[in-house]
């Protein structure tokens, strides 16, 4: 079943996603003010949306590996920890591409850029600490995920707390139904895709923790073989 | 409709907005000059409209990100599965 899943859905994410590219360059009409470049908004908002789901279910996922002590929500937090690098990275590049086409500049230091930005660097920061840190550096690197998560609320509320250049959250929900229909496959094609990934990525790292175990026993048998030989 | 600056020349003022607090005359700008901006307008909308190099990087970046992070998770599979199997040859032996 663990097995199934993430193939399920590469393969849901294969088929919605030449749906979202039909709706978005042959159903949904060129916005009038900021033409072609508006498409980049089909995939920068979910990608957006995405960064901070997983930034949250990494911070829960941390949280119950300090509480519990659970292998499981620690594999866990690490391949959401990897995505939301992933996919901040989409969203840190997209949005200046976005940004340089319709504002005349890619970085205004807008709050929501920045805040953004600062996640990104958050999680880079979780994932080398995860990765380089010495023993016990786990824990470190689960407080880094929570700080993180917190980041997430600040993001989305920074358009609304700040007077910034970026849209507001409103623009979504004021969306025509065409643009809502392009929407929803990108959405799903970009989840389903993140999802598998994430799960996949799960799933080694608890191989990875399971085998350094079994190394570690093997070690033992083999020292204790040697002495036993030796007496 | 009320329009300022050059906008309200393009526009046209209409008469009784005229002596409306906002609005203001352009001045100097002749026939040429107008029809000059309104053609270079219509070379950026037409730009706006049909210049698609901004897709082609976000989308392109965009899932060579995916593609990459998939190839880096294949290529640790495969490193698992390696060391998996060397620890096999390592009980074996033993």
């Amino acid at each position: 079943m663990a097995r199934t899943i993430p193939i399920l859905l590469l393969v849901i994410a294969a088929v919605v996603f030449p749906l979202s590219v039909k709706g978005i360059f042959l159903d949904v009409g060129i916005e009038r003010q900021l033409g072609t470049v508006q498409k980049i908004f089909y995939f920068h908002v979910p990608l957006a949306w995405i960064m901070m789901l997983f930034g949250v279910v990494c911070g829960i996922a941390a949280v119950i590996q300090l509480r519990r002590e659970s292998r499981a929500a620690e594999a866990v937090a690490i391949a959401a920890g990897e995505m939301v690098i992933l996919t901040g990275l989409g969203v840190l590049i997209t949005g200046p591409i976005w940004g340089h086409a319709s504002w005349g500049k890619a970085w205004t230091w807008d709050a929501r850029q920045v805040s953004t930005g600062l996640l990104w660097l958050v999680f880079v920061a979780y994932v080398l600490v995860r990765r380089y840190g010495a023993a016990g550096s786990e824990r470190l690197a689960a407080a880094l995920a929570i700080f993180g998560a917190v980041d997430v609320p600040i993001i989305y509320y920074a358009v609304k707390i700040w007077k910034t250049t970026h849209p507001s959250n409103n623009v979504v929900g004021s969306l025509p139904p065409e643009m809502w229909a392009a929407l929803w496959p990108a959405l799903g094609a970009l989840l389903a895709t993140s999802i598998a990934l994430v799960m996949v990525r799960a799933r080694q790292e608890r191989a990875e923790m399971d085998l350094d175990d079994a190394w570690v026993q093997a070690e033992d048998l083999g020292s204790a073989g040697a002495k036993g030989e030796a007496t | 409709m009320r329009g300022t600056g050059l906008t309200g020349a393009l526009l046209g003022a209409p008469a009784d907005d005229a002596a409306v607090d906002e609005y203001e005359a352009v001045e100097g700008l002749s026939r040429g000059d107008i029809e000059c901006q309104r053609a270079h307008e219509a070379i950026a909308a037409k730009k706006t409209a049909s210049d698609y190099q901004h897709i082609v990087w976000a989308y392109g970046v965009l899932w060579s990100l995916f593609a990459i992070y998939g190839v880096m998770l294949l290529r640790r599979g495969q490193r698992l599965r390696a060391d998996v199997d060397s620890l096999r040859a390592r009980i074996d032996k033993a």
